[in-house]
Formats: structure tokens, C-alpha cells, sequence
């Protein structure tokens, strides 16, 4: 019952405050910026300059292979600059690359390392066989490299032929994958929502220790986990409310809320905790802002690791937002693992549990002082 | 006089903030995350497929796959299976009668598959490293762009943090009553306000060249590098005084905080990922010009003219703030 007023108690002075509406608005932001501003899917395509040093019957052979793909079946005529000089370019685009096909093996040159995309120059060696020259910019990795030198070893054709044949056995199937736009929800909803609710506990906490709040609940009946509980209770209604902020008008009906409100609430839980627990060591938001900012800073590099399918360490999957992302992933997924998030929200709450019950003790122990 | 005064806040801002350990957390942050920077890119760069194989079924096969593919090996075929079905992407290469299948999760993204059928097609086709005939140039560059993109946004966040230090530097002042007590003393507000950005505009510069030599980018024009670090801190300066200035307590400047990552973040977002005319939506953004003109930097690949023409729309940009803010400056510090 006192837990129940001390909420509303904070609620009402929260509604009053600057930083309620902060969250809202930057809710809203964040969904006019997936609304609006990311593309349903990201065009991906890549940029390659090539020459022909071939004769005339050879270029065309290459030419017409390369714009069977074209989307529109017919190249450009284009003019392109690197190093103070204009060329001469044939633009052949694709689903997944802008091709330039230009005259001299100086253009290739100059265009690949002006604007640091691959280049190659295909040609006739002595014994009248086919050449491939490729110009890369030296960062890229050696097992790359490796594969680009035994790209044209075979004909392509029987490469194509056997690559077409390859038998593929997926463990699952009904994967449907998530639209681009989809896909940047959970690191969004991690940062905004779920770990931001460490910096504000914390600051929350600094401004009633100034303020002395926090001793005055020695002389009151109400116990300090009451009232550490119930500012956790507003962070946890804040972010709630600005995740559905942004997740309800993307998603529609198609997900879980329920499964959504439970990781919210539990993570939410965990980071407010942790919040709280930083902010006993310190005197204030200035001296504890740096472990603070250090922790957010770590808590965003398994974001990386989301963007890159492939780079993946195992150190990376210890970090606690690494579950989060995933399991935000999963609850947005169709067909998603309901399992997952499960366990994630259970592992969440024991965590904050015990960092809550340190906390508890830290605060206790401050008031006798 | 006016020096000397801006001089006398700026070394008791030094000496009050090294007490909090605020500078110094400023100072260290971003030498951490250089060095975590360090750490990460390479091997971000060397990215690739990843398999997971029998081990001893066919040591050939691993030592090709290794020239190529990130490979693990397993103990048995449902060793091989358990990790092709954890949460990251691994492909399985199983033997079966007449060769090798692929086993996948079901979930990958397309170009892993792609990758990871033309890895078994020519090990299938015995295409060797050794018979290698393309010939591969290199313009002996050693940042991939992953590594430039990070310490770019480092050097935008050091500026950011160096807003934030002035806000909260001015939330303690408010609190403390130093600033109404400003009012009563010689020193003018102008003064207050110069001394007061020293030591964020300082601490950027500083920990910026810092970060450009640990993460290995000694070899670019240092003297431009500072100038953008100097240009970007301006903003971030202006922002983080106005919100010191309109904060009453720490909570409201916290706030704030996070509303100044967003512009931030849209801007290297808009720059390394909107292409086309889209672009023009980001103009308005000074972080969008100074990640563009570090980018230029840390590339290489700038001229002088180009450079000083993004710090003159970031300097535009701020004087158009100023102009639009100063009354609540100058009311906030009465």
C-alpha cells in the first residue's frame, strides 16, 4: 500500500518534471525516424570499375554478359572524375552492383583509388588466355584477398553450374526474415528504452541526495526499498510507454505484446538497479557519469555484432545487451523463439533482484551513518 | 584584464573539476574507447563466412576452408548441428554419399549462403590457392572504413562530451548560487562564459589528437583535425551551456543528453547510409558537416578550400543558434 502511494506520489511529481516528457518525445523521434527517414530495406549495391583491354569481339562478349542483369537491359552513358580528371564510363546497374566499364586501364586506376571501390582490368596474356588484374585498397582481409585471386581459376560457367547445384539442407524452415526498418527496433528500443533507465535512476537518485530525500526516510514509516521501488516503478512506466511508442505503429498486431511487456519491464528492471547501484559509490552525477557512460558505451558494442551477420566473438555474447538485442529480435520475429525471451526476462529479473537487494543494503547502511 | 579573468575561471574550473574526477573521466573515456577501437577492427575487417566442420573427417578440406572461412570443427555430426543452430551464423560443410551438403539454420542472410555454396564449389572443383592467376594491385591503405567510421564518431562524441561537461559544470554553479554571484563581481558574463569553455574546448582537443594517434591515424593533418574538433566542440559548447543555463537540476540536464545524441546519431547515420539527394535532409545538422569533414581527413582525401568551407557552415550554423538563443543565455545568467 505505501509502495502503491509512493509511486503515485512519483509519478505525479515525474509528470511535472522536464524528463517524463523528454521520453515521449524522443519516442515519437524515433519512430518519425523509422517511419520516414529509414527505407523499408537499405539498397545495398557495391561500385566496381572494369576495362576490357580486349579486342573488339571480347569486350562485347563481357559487355552483353554483364548487362543481362541490368535492371532496365540497357546501359548509361556516364561521365565520372577521380583525381582532377573526367572519364568516359558505361554504367551497367544491377540488383546488387553499379558497374562502370571504362576505356583505359589508368581510369580503373585512378577511380579505385579516388573513390576506394574495387577495380579490374581483364586482358590477353602471352599465351593468348585470359588475365585478371584486380586493384583493391590494401584493408581488405587476407581471406578475401585469397578468394578474389582464385575467383577466374575455372570458367565461370562451370562455376555457376555447380554453385546452382550446391545441396542446401536447412535444419528449420518458415523463416520469414525482418524488413530492414524492422530490424533497427531492438538495438533502438535497447538504448532508448532499457539501458537509458540506468542513466536516469541515476540520476533520479543524485537529485534527491542533493535535495536530502533520502535521509529524511529515516525518520519516516516508509522503508527505502519502497521508495528506490517506486522511482524504479516510473523508469519501468516510461519505458514501457515509449517502446510501445515505437513498436506498436511499425509491428501493428503481428507480435507478442505480452512477451514484449514482460522483457521491457524485466530489463528495464535490471538496468534501473544496476542505475541504482552505481549511483550508491558516488556523491553525484558528475562523479559517477563516467562509469556510467563507460558501461553505455560497452553496452552498444554487441550492436556491432547485430548489424554484422558473421562477427560474432564469444566475448561479445556476455555482455548483457548482447540477450537483450536478441531477444527484442526474437518477440519481433514472425515465428519467432518464445523461449528465448523467456528465459532472457527470467535471467534479467534474478539479476536485478540481487543488484536491488545490494542496493538496499548500500542505502540502509548510508542512512545510519 | 578580460584575459586574465577568463584565464582565473578557466584554471579553477581545472582544479574543481580534477576534485570531481570529471576531467579526468573525459580525458580517459575516449583514450578507453580508442584502444577498444584497436581491438575490435580487425577483427570486424576479417569477417567472413564461418563453418563448422567434422573434426578429422577430412583435414584437407579444413585447411582449404581455413585459407577462406573462419572454421571450427566438431567432434561428431550433432556437435556440428547444435552450432549451425545457435543464435549466430554458422553454415555446417557435412559429407554425404557423393560429396559434401551444406547445413544451415534456415535463417542467414543471403549473401552468407551465397558465400559459403562458392566456397564448397571450388574446394569441390579443386581450385587451389597455390594455381592462383589473377593478379591483385593494392594502393597500400590499412584503414578499412569500419575502423575511420568509429574513430570519426569518437571524435564527435568527445565533443559531445565536452558539451556535457560545461552543462553539468553550470547545473553545479546554478545549484551552488555561483552564477547570480557572477552579477556582484568584476567579471563580466562574456568572461564567465569564455572561462567556462576552456576547459571543455581544451579537453577536446586534447583528447582527440590523443584518440587520432592510438588509433594509428598519426599520418593525417593533425593542424585540420583540430580545427574540425575545434569547430564541432563550438556546437557542442553552445548546447551544452544553453542546457546548463535551462536546467535546474541534474535530472533536466540529463535529459537533455539524450535529445543531443539523436541529431548526433541521425548525421553519421544520414551520411554513412542515405545515398543521393536524400542528403540534403542532413544539411541543416553541424554534426553532419564535421563527421563529413573529419571524414575527409581521416581519408585523406580533402583539400584545404573544402575543409575551410564545412568548418564555415559549421560556424554559420552555430552563429545562427547563437543568434536565436542568446537572449535565454544572457536571462539565465541573471
Amino acid at each position: 500500500m505505501k509502495l502503491l502511494s509512493s509511486f503515485k506520489k512519483e509519478l505525479i511529481l515525474a509528470s511535472r518534471g522536464f524528463y517524463f516528457y523528454v521520453e515521449l518525445i524522443f519516442a515519437l523521434v524515433i519512430l518519425a525516424v523509422l517511419l520516414f527517414a529509414i527505407p523499408q530495406n537499405f539498397s545495398s549495391t557495391s561500385t566496381e570499375y572494369l576495362y576490357f583491354n580486349l579486342p573488339q569481339e571480347g569486350r562485347e562478349i563481357f559487355t552483353n554478359n554483364i548487362l543481362k542483369n541490368d535492371l532496365d537491359g540497357e546501359s548509361e552513358i556516364v561521365e565520372i572524375e577521380a583525381g582532377g580528371k573526367t572519364f568516359d564510363a558505361k554504367l551497367i546497374v544491377t540488383d546488387e552492383e553499379e558497374i562502370y566499364i571504362v576505356d583505359s586501364e589508368e581510369a580503373v586506376r585512378m577511380l579505385a583509388e579516388t573513390h576506394r571501390n574495387i577495380g579490374a582490368v581483364i586482358e590477353l596474356n602471352n599465351n593468348n588466355q585470359l588475365h585478371y588484374k584486380y586493384y583493391l585498397q590494401g584493408y581488405e582481409s587476407t581471406r578475401l584477398k585469397n578468394l578474389i585471386s582464385i575467383l577466374q581459376n575455372e570458367s565461370m560457367d562451370v562455376l555457376e553450374e555447380r554453385f546452382n547445384n550446391q545441396d542446401v539442407r536447412p535444419l528449420s524452415t518458415g523463416y520469414e526474415p525482418l524488413s530492414d526498418r524492422e530490424n533497427t527496433i531492438p538495438p533502438l528500443i535497447v538504448f532508448s528504452g532499457s539501458l537509458m533507465g540506468m542513466f536516469i535512476m541515476a540520476s533520479y537518485i543524485f537529485l534527491d541526495k542533493k535535495e536530502g530525500v533520502i535521509e529524511a526516510y529515516a525518520v519516516t514509516a516508509s522503508s527505502v526499498w519502497q521508495y528506490l521501488m517506486s522511482k524504479i516503478f516510473v523508469v519501468l512506466l516510461t519505458s514501457v510507454v515509449s517502446g510501445i511508442i515505437i513498436i506498436m505503429p511499425i509491428m501493428g498486431f503481428r507480435i507478442n505484446y505480452g512477451l514484449l511487456l514482460l522483457l521491457l519491464l524485466t530489463t528495464g528492471f535490471f538496468a534501473s538497479s544496476l542505475g541504482l547501484l552505481i549511483a550508491s559509490f558516488y556523491k553525484n552525477l558528475t562523479n559517477a557519469f563516467g562509469v556510467i557512460y563507460l558501461l553505455l558505451i560497452i553496452m552498444m558494442v554487441p550492436s556491432i555484432a547485430y548489424f554484422i551477420p558473421g562477427w560474432d566473438p564469444f566475448w561479445i555474447k556476455i555482455i548483457p545487451s548482447y540477450p537483450l538485442l536478441q531477444g527484442f529480435k526474437e518477440i519481433i520475429l514472425p515465428n519467432g523463439d518464445i523461449a528465448y525471451p523467456l528465459i532472457v526476462s527470467a535471467g534479467f529479473l534474478a539479476v536485478g533482484i540481487i543488484l536491488f537487494a545490494i542496493t538496499n543494503i548500500r542505502f540502509k547502511k548510508t542512512l545510519s551513518v | 584584464m578580460m584575459l586574465k579573468k577568463i584565464w582565473i575561471i578557466f584554471i579553477r574550473d581545472i582544479r574543481v573539476n580534477t576534485r570531481e574526477f570529471m576531467t579526468l573521466y573525459m580525458m580517459i573515456i575516449p583514450l578507453i574507447l580508442a584502444v577498444g577501437i584497436n581491438f575490435l577492427s580487425p577483427g570486424i575487417n576479417d569477417t567472413s563466412v564461418n563453418f563448422a566442420l567434422v573434426e578429422n573427417e577430412n583435414l584437407k578440406q579444413a585447411a582449404y576452408f581455413d585459407d577462406f572461412a573462419h572454421v571450427e570443427l566438431f567432434s561428431d555430426k550433432q556437435r556440428v548441428e547444435d552450432r549451425v543452430m545457435a543464435r549466430d551464423d554458422v553454415v555446417g560443410i557435412l559429407p554425404k554419399d557423393n560429396g559434401y551438403y551444406i547445413m544451415t539454420q534456415g535463417n542467414e542472410p543471403e549473401s552468407v549462403l551465397e558465400y559459403a555454396k562458392l566456397l564448397n564449389v571450388l574446394y569441390e572443383s579443386d581450385v587451389q590457392l597455390e594455381d592462383a592467376s589473377s593478379e591483385i594491385i593494392e594502393f597500400g591503405r590499412t584503414v578499412p572504413p569500419l575502423k575511420k567510421m568509429l574513430v570519426n564518431m569518437l571524435l564527435l562524441l568527445i565533443s559531445m562530451l565536452a558539451g556535457m561537461l560545461i552543462a553539468m559544470n553550470i547545473v553545479e554553479e546554478k545549484m551552488d548560487n555561483t552564477v547570480s554571484a557572477i552579477n556582484v563581481t568584476p567579471t563580466s558574463r562574456s568572461a564567465f562564459i569564455l572561462g567556462k569553455s576552456l576547459t571543455g574546448m581544451v579537453i577536446a582537443l586534447v583528447s582527440s589528437i590523443a584518440c587520432l594517434l592510438i588509433t594509428g591515424f598519426y599520418n593525417v593533418n593533425l593542424g585540420q583535425a583540430a580545427l574540425v574538433v575545434f569547430s564541432s566542440t563550438i556546437l557542442s559548447l553552445m548546447i551544452g551551456f544553453i542546457q546548463g543555463i535551462n536546467s535546474d537540476d541534474v535530472m533536466e540536464a540529463a535529459g537533455s543528453v539524450k535529445l543531443m545524441f539523436l541529431p548526433m546519431a541521425g548525421s553519421i547515420a544520414g551520411y554513412e547510409f542515405v545515398t543521393g539527394n536524400w542528403k540534403i535532409f542532413f544539411y541543416w545538422s553541424p554534426f553532419y558537416w564535421a563527421y563529413r569533414a573529419n571524414d575527409m581527413i581521416l581519408s585523406k582525401s580533402g583539400t584545404w578550400p573544402q575543409l575551410i568551407f564545412f568548418i564555415g557552415i559549421i560556424l554559420v550554423i552555430c552563429g545562427a543558434v547563437y543568434a536565436l538563443l542568446a537572449p535565454r543565455i544572457i536571462k539565465g545568467l541573471q
